[in-house]
């Protein structure tokens, strides 16, 4: 089982030679000369530098195709006609299963036609020299988004190329995305990713990393999402991560997700080490969208307002189309400008909004009672502790398809539509607060009329797809033929 | 008496590489609330996984998610495999059963023709599903009602 300790440089080293065989591309990494690469980039493309020198939020949206030219393409759109800040790659999901052969195959069937034959760039097969012509075609910091369980080789691939952002984390790239990763494995992965991105910080060359935030992004209790957050910056610092930017997805309340990214802040401040610099990202509505373009805006003009309100580093924006799957980059963009907009608007006004520090409070009670016992369960150590944790259920996260977890925990909302925990299972949070949480859904129940039950999570998974926040009976508000106006 | 209440077991799982959980986990809240032993395999189950778990839990039912869009392709000769294992077990399928936008009596009719008992699609509240099930399995509400009380 790993322990939090840092990777040798020779371990590093033995690592890095042996995933150098597992595709073609990893024999082009040379370190030193990445460095010069790195080294060469303006100021304007260090995203380190960017992130935390800016004075508002940040946009960055999500996107990813397979080929080259089309990636330059469509993120020369975003930055122009979308004005994102911060530019992503999104990668395709054979990368993610570290099927190279596969994705070789949709590359070449997506060079061929017109159709898009990947749902991301893989840049594996890319490889360092065609990546960093994406990172010298563009004006921001390019960052890679994934869902990689075992992303080494694409970190070393993509670090070499000139990306200086790498999202991800063992607990986050795990539990949320695959059945059958055990975590100790996971994490022995990603301490070699964060070690790597470690290796270039040391050198001067800083590599931001971005844990996961919203998880399952199916009504992740905020102080869940905290928790794992905290675990992974630890497990990134102690590799030699300076650059941490701690995620957290909407919700949809205003005042609990203004109080979660206060908290996750602080807590962020508080948990890592003092040479660790902490940003965060707030993360627009994940769940189900509406199948509506005007509404589902409406959906994101609410994450811009909540944004505005709480003022994170950054925001990963979506787009109107959400509902049906990739949107187009005409979509993309107008999602970038909607958040801008409402940002612009409200950044400078003063909102006085009651009850986010009594939200605030209970959120980091209910994140420090979760890491104390993650630290218990480890004697101490955080990855044996989460690894223990995750097994027994003191930590839990709902929904969540891996054997990893029990996935056992259940979350409502009560009836302000802040998000509580139905279900406890064996979450490792202490009587009194259980009690707030039950007294909290218990107002809801009698509001409804109705016993406390899975009904309302389900009616709740559903609620903002179908045009309310809160899953009331008989709450299906959606206007007839609104699944239509999506076509 | 306590033979007659004995619980009903239905096995539940996503199956093929799909990993949408959320249907499943509401689903399977809501059929130990109705009363049943839900043996819950999760998502990214095989077919094979299905049969062996009916075959040892002595299951009544075994109910297929899939919301991916490649049910059909993921559910091809289950029930040839349910018969080769002797099991005469009642079959339910429901999520997004086909790609794009078919016609869904077309697809209830291709996976009936598959052997599927049911087949329902995503928007099925997990009640109608569950009195179904009861139907099927000539269960009364009162014994539904008492099997809840019991356990």
């Amino acid at each position: 089982m790993p322990t939090d300790e840092r990777l040798s440089d020779d371990q590093l080293q033995r690592i890095a030679n042996d995933l150098r065989d597992n595709w073609h591309t990893g024999r082009e990494v040379d370190f030193e000369e990445a460095i010069a690469f790195h080294e060469s980039l303006p100021a304007s493309k260090q995203f380190a530098q960017v992130l935390e020198s800016a004075d508002q939020p940040l946009l960055q949206p999500r996107a990813g195709v397979p080929c080259l030219e089309e990636q330059i393409d469509l993120l020369r759109y975003l930055q122009d006609e979308g004005g994102a800040d911060l530019l992503p790659t999104t990668i395709d999901s054979y990368t993610r299963d570290n099927e190279y052969e596969k994705a070789e195959e949709g590359l070449a069937a997506s060079r061929g036609s017109d159709e898009n034959e990947l749902n991301g760039f893989p840049a594996v097969n890319h490889g360092v020299e065609d990546c960093r012509r994406l990172i010298r075609a563009l004006d921001a910091p390019v960052e890679v988004r994934h869902g990689t369980p075992d992303a080494r080789l694409l970190a070393m691939v993509t670090l070499a190329g000139g990306f200086q952002s790498f999202e991800g984390g063992p607990i986050s790239y795990n539990i949320p995305y695959t059945k059958r990763h055990d975590l100790a494995t996971t994490i022995e992965h990603w301490q070699f990713v964060d070690r790597l991105c470690g290796a270039y910080t040391e050198r001067g060359v800083t590599i931001n990393r971005e844990p996961f935030g919203p998880l399952t992004g199916t009504l992740v209790p905020p102080s869940i999402a905290i928790a794992v957050m905290l675990v992974e910056g630890e497990l990134a610092a102690t590799q030699g991560v300076r650059s941490l930017t701690l995620g957290y997805g909407q919700v949809g309340n205003l005042v609990q997700d203004v109080a979660a990214l206060r908290a996750l802040r602080k807590l962020g401040n508080e948990y890592l080490r003092d040479e660790v610099t902490v940003t965060t990202v707030f993360h627009e509505w994940m769940g189900g969208f509406p199948p509506d373009e005007a509404r589902a805006n409406g959906v994101i003009s609410l994450g811009g307002a909540t944004a505005a309100v709480a003022q994170p580093d950054k925001v990963i924006t979506k787009s109107a189309q959400e509902f049906q799957g990739v949107p187009t980059k005409e979509a993309n963009a107008a999602g970038l400008r909607t958040t801008r907009q409402l940002i612009d608007m409200m950044i400078e006004q003063d909102i006085d909004l009651g009850g986010i520090d009594e939200e605030q409070a209970l959120i980091e009670r209910e994140t420090r009672a979760l890491m104390d016992a993650i630290y218990e369960a480890g004697d101490g150590d955080v990855a044996q502790g989460v690894i223990n944790a995750f097994d027994s259920g003191a930590l839990d996260v709902p929904f969540a398809p891996s054997d990893a977890a029990k996935g056992a925990v259940l979350p409502a909302r009560d009836d302000d539509g802040r998000v509580r925990i139905f279900e406890f299972a064996d979450l490792a949070l202490p009587d009194d607060i259980k009690e707030i949480h039950a007294a909290r859904l218990g107002e809801r129940a009698e509001t409804e009329g109705r016993d406390q039950s899975f009904r309302m999570v389900a009616d709740d998974v559903d609620a903002i797809s179908d045009g309310k926040l809160i899953g009331r009976p008989g709450g299906d508000n959606s206007p007839a033929g609104g699944a239509s106006d999506a076509d | 008496m306590t033979g007659k209440y004995m619980p009903r077991t239905v096995i539940l799982g996503v199956i093929g590489s799909d990993a949408h959980v959320v249907g499943i986990t509401i689903l399977e809240q809501a059929l130990s609330a109705a009363g049943f032993e839900v043996i819950n395999l999760g998502v990214q189950t095989a077919q094979d996984e299905f049969v062996s778990a009916a075959k040892s839990h002595d299951a009544e039912a075994v109910l297929v998610s899939s919301l991916y869009g490649h049910a059909r392709q993921d559910c091809e000769g289950l029930h040839d495999e349910l018969d080769d294992a002797g099991l005469d077990v009642l079959t339910y399928v429901g999520g997004n059963l086909a790609v794009g936008q078919s016609d869904f009596e077309e697809t209830q009719a291709t996976f009936r023709q598959m052997g599927f008992d049911r087949v329902f699609d995503a928007e099925t509240d997990p009640e109608e599903a569950i009195e179904m099930l009861r139907e099927d399995l000539q269960l009364t509400t009162t014994e539904a009602e008492q099997i809840r009380v019991d356990g």
